[in-house]
């Protein structure tokens, strides 16, 4: 197989600017790091990590070990600050319509219809070249709406719409101009048990009715390992890839349910057990998320700067 | 309310009849228009009902202009508060003479052409400044002065530098409104949910499309609320631009006509003055609601 995504060496470093909280943790570690002067935060340390063509890749890993940098790396939102981001063995540069991301907060547009919201990415000009009227994009959008099983929503602005709904209108906005690679952070997360099991099943139906390569960030172990072929644990902060864990459960297109089957359980525990000392790892430091800007409001300057230099 | 309840049923009995009596159409059309006669039927029942009670103030209001001045005022004090009637009937006379119109069309000449101004000027400004945070540094103190200056105090140096003509008083309209509108447009542009920026960028949108299609739109009710403000505070400013120096309009009529002892006259401008800051402001709600019909659930949604 070929890989379709590769990282090399990535290292991805924030410049934090102290949060109005942090003076008194600074005094801690006065020497290192003036009152005010910005430290610097490492996200992601020289990972390594091949993405093979069609394949539904998981990434779990603890809160502030960098997952959604990974995948703002690989969308084009930012840059590494070493290392290389190839997809197709190309440099990524920037947002590209080869990928597509899904957020987990939906991120659709209120003032648009879902159908508008589906076809927001065909407006400009597509791969080659021409540009599609509104009623070519309107049928695509509809055909997409399909395929996520919202056929008839397209007239209703995103505030009509449950959050399932909401998410599966964001799945086909990022499935209709046809990009190779799906890139999803979190998309379940915000949705009920049942709404969840039921569109990671329509996730699988197409991802095999497309063969998109897929890769998932997820916080559910179970997610993980029903989802994905292979599931990337990422150390705690600074972001390492710990292991890759290769899920294998015969039968899996079978009626049963696969959360029982001792594969499945066996599996899952797996990567359960590599994840159980980073998320600890994890909390005794106090990580949080790093928010796109690059600041960390909750984060001590302190505690990350031993980390990083361990 | 209790109209409201009173007039649905006879409306629903009423329609019963309806599709026998219209026979010779399709059973599916019938019932169709039937139900939208009948859900009409019902919206102008229930605006016919809430509008009652919020007419009961204003009722009130006039019954007590029309009575007190009659009944509750002394003499001395009714010649300066005259009833109802005369108002309108010094209205009525003002209208056939047509100088109402003049006036009404010379003020709102000024207005729209100020507000006009105002809007182009402010918007256009406030999305550059927005957009490049250099110039928002570099102008924000200086808007900030301008903004806290109160614009009948720039009045006199309008007049100074623009003499008493319309310049000078379409200008100040247009400095009145101005502020809000660019204020709220640079607010508009500010808060746009960053996500929303991430997703479009994601998509592969061009500076200029995300600007146009996700900033431009996220920030358009901000940007209403601002215009709505202006239309206040033109509106305001114009009626005193008017009253200080003016051959004409709606603020020249109201002092005019106090100078000239024509009380009713006074009171004539000033009924016309609250009609058309009315107006003004049902305008621009109604725009400002159609631009922000996706709006409908913030709070429940997203």
């Amino acid at each position: 197989m070929t890989a379709k995504i590769s990282l090399r060496d990535v290292t991805k470093q924030f410049t934090v600017r102290p949060g109005k909280g942090s003076k008194a943790s600074t005094a801690g570690t006065a020497g290192t790091s003036g009152a005010k002067e910005p430290t610097t935060l490492t996200a992601l340390d020289s990972l390594s990590l091949d993405v093979h063509d069609g394949e539904f890749l998981t990434l779990v890993g603890p809160s502030g070990s960098g997952k959604t940098t990974l995948l703002d790396l690989l969308a084009g939102l930012s840059t590494p600050t070493s290392g290389e981001v190839l997809v197709d063995g190309q440099p990524v540069t920037g947002p590209g319509k080869d990928r597509a991301v899904v957020f987990q907060q939906y991120a659709l547009f209120p003032w648009r219809t879902a159908s508008a919201n589906v076809s927001i990415g065909l407006e400009g000009r597509g791969t080659d070249g021409r540009k599609l009227n509104r009623r070519e994009r309107a049928a695509k959008a509809s055909e997409y709406l399909k395929l996520v099983g919202l056929a008839g929503f397209e007239d209703r602005f995103p505030h009509e719409l449950s959050g399932g709904m909401k998410q599966r209108v964001a799945i086909a906005r990022s499935l209709a101009y046809e990009p190779d690679v799906l890139l999803m952070d979190e998309p379940f997360a915000a949705l009920d048990a049942q709404t969840r099991e039921q569109l990671q099943d329509e996730l699988l139906r197409i991802w095999r009715a497309t063969g998109k390569t897929i890769v998932f960030i997820t916080h559910g172990i179970d997610e993980a390992v029903y989802l994905g072929q292979r599931v990337a644990v990422l150390s705690a902060r600074p972001g390492r890839l710990k292991e890759i864990v290769d899920v294998d459960i015969p039968d899996r297109d079978g009626e049963d349910d696969i959360r029982s089957h001792p594969a499945f359980v066996e599996q899952r525990h797996k990567v359960w057990t590599l994840l159980h000392d980073e998320v600890r790892l994890a909390q005794d430091a106090g990580h949080r998320k790093i928010l796109p800007d690059g600041t960390a409001p909750d984060e001590v300057p302190g505690t990350t700067l031993e980390r990083s230099a361990a | 309310m209790t109209t409201t309840l009173a007039q649905q049923p006879a409306a629903s009995a009423a329609l019963k009849q309806a599709p026998a009596v219209g026979h010779s159409g399709p059973a599916e059309a019938g019932r169709r228009s039937t139900t939208a006669i009948l859900a009409f039927l019902r919206t102008a029942a229930a605006s016919a009902g809430s509008g009652l009670w919020k007419a009961a103030g204003i009722i009130a209001f006039l019954a007590l202009w029309e009575l007190g001045p009659t009944y509750l005022a002394s003499p001395s004090t009714r010649v300066f508060l005259p009833p109802l009637h005369e108002v309108l009937a010094a209205w009525g006379k003002l209208f056939e003479s047509g100088s109402i119109q003049t006036h009404l069309a010379a003020s709102l000449t000024r207005s729209v052409s100020g507000f006009g101004a105002a809007l182009v000027a402010g918007v256009s400004l406030g999305l550059l400044i927005a957009w490049y945070g250099r110039l928002n540094a570099v102008l924000n103190p200086l808007l900030e002065l301008f903004r806290n200056t109160a614009a009948l105090a720039l009045l006199p140096v309008f007049t100074l530098l623009l003499g008493i003509g319309e310049e000078s008083k379409i200008s100040i309209v247009a400095y009145a409104a101005f502020f809000p509108v660019l204020l709220n447009t640079i607010a508009g542009v500010k808060t746009v949910d960053p996500l929303l920026i991430r997703a479009a960028k994601s998509l592969g949108l061009s500076s200029l499309a995300l600007f146009r299609k996700v900033i431009l739109p996220s920030a358009v009710p901000t940007i209403f609320t601002g215009i709505r403000m202006a239309g206040t505070a033109s509106i305001l400013v114009l009626i005193a631009a008017e009253m200080v120096g003016a051959k004409a309009g709606l603020g020249y009529l109201i002092v005019n006509a106090q100078s000239s002892f024509l009380i009713p006259d006074m009171y004539a401008g000033i009924l016309t003055v609250s009609l058309l800051g009315l107006a003004v402001n049902f305008l621009l709600v109604a725009l400002e609601r159609h631009f922000s019909r996706w709006r409908t659930a913030v709070g429940s949604g997203s």
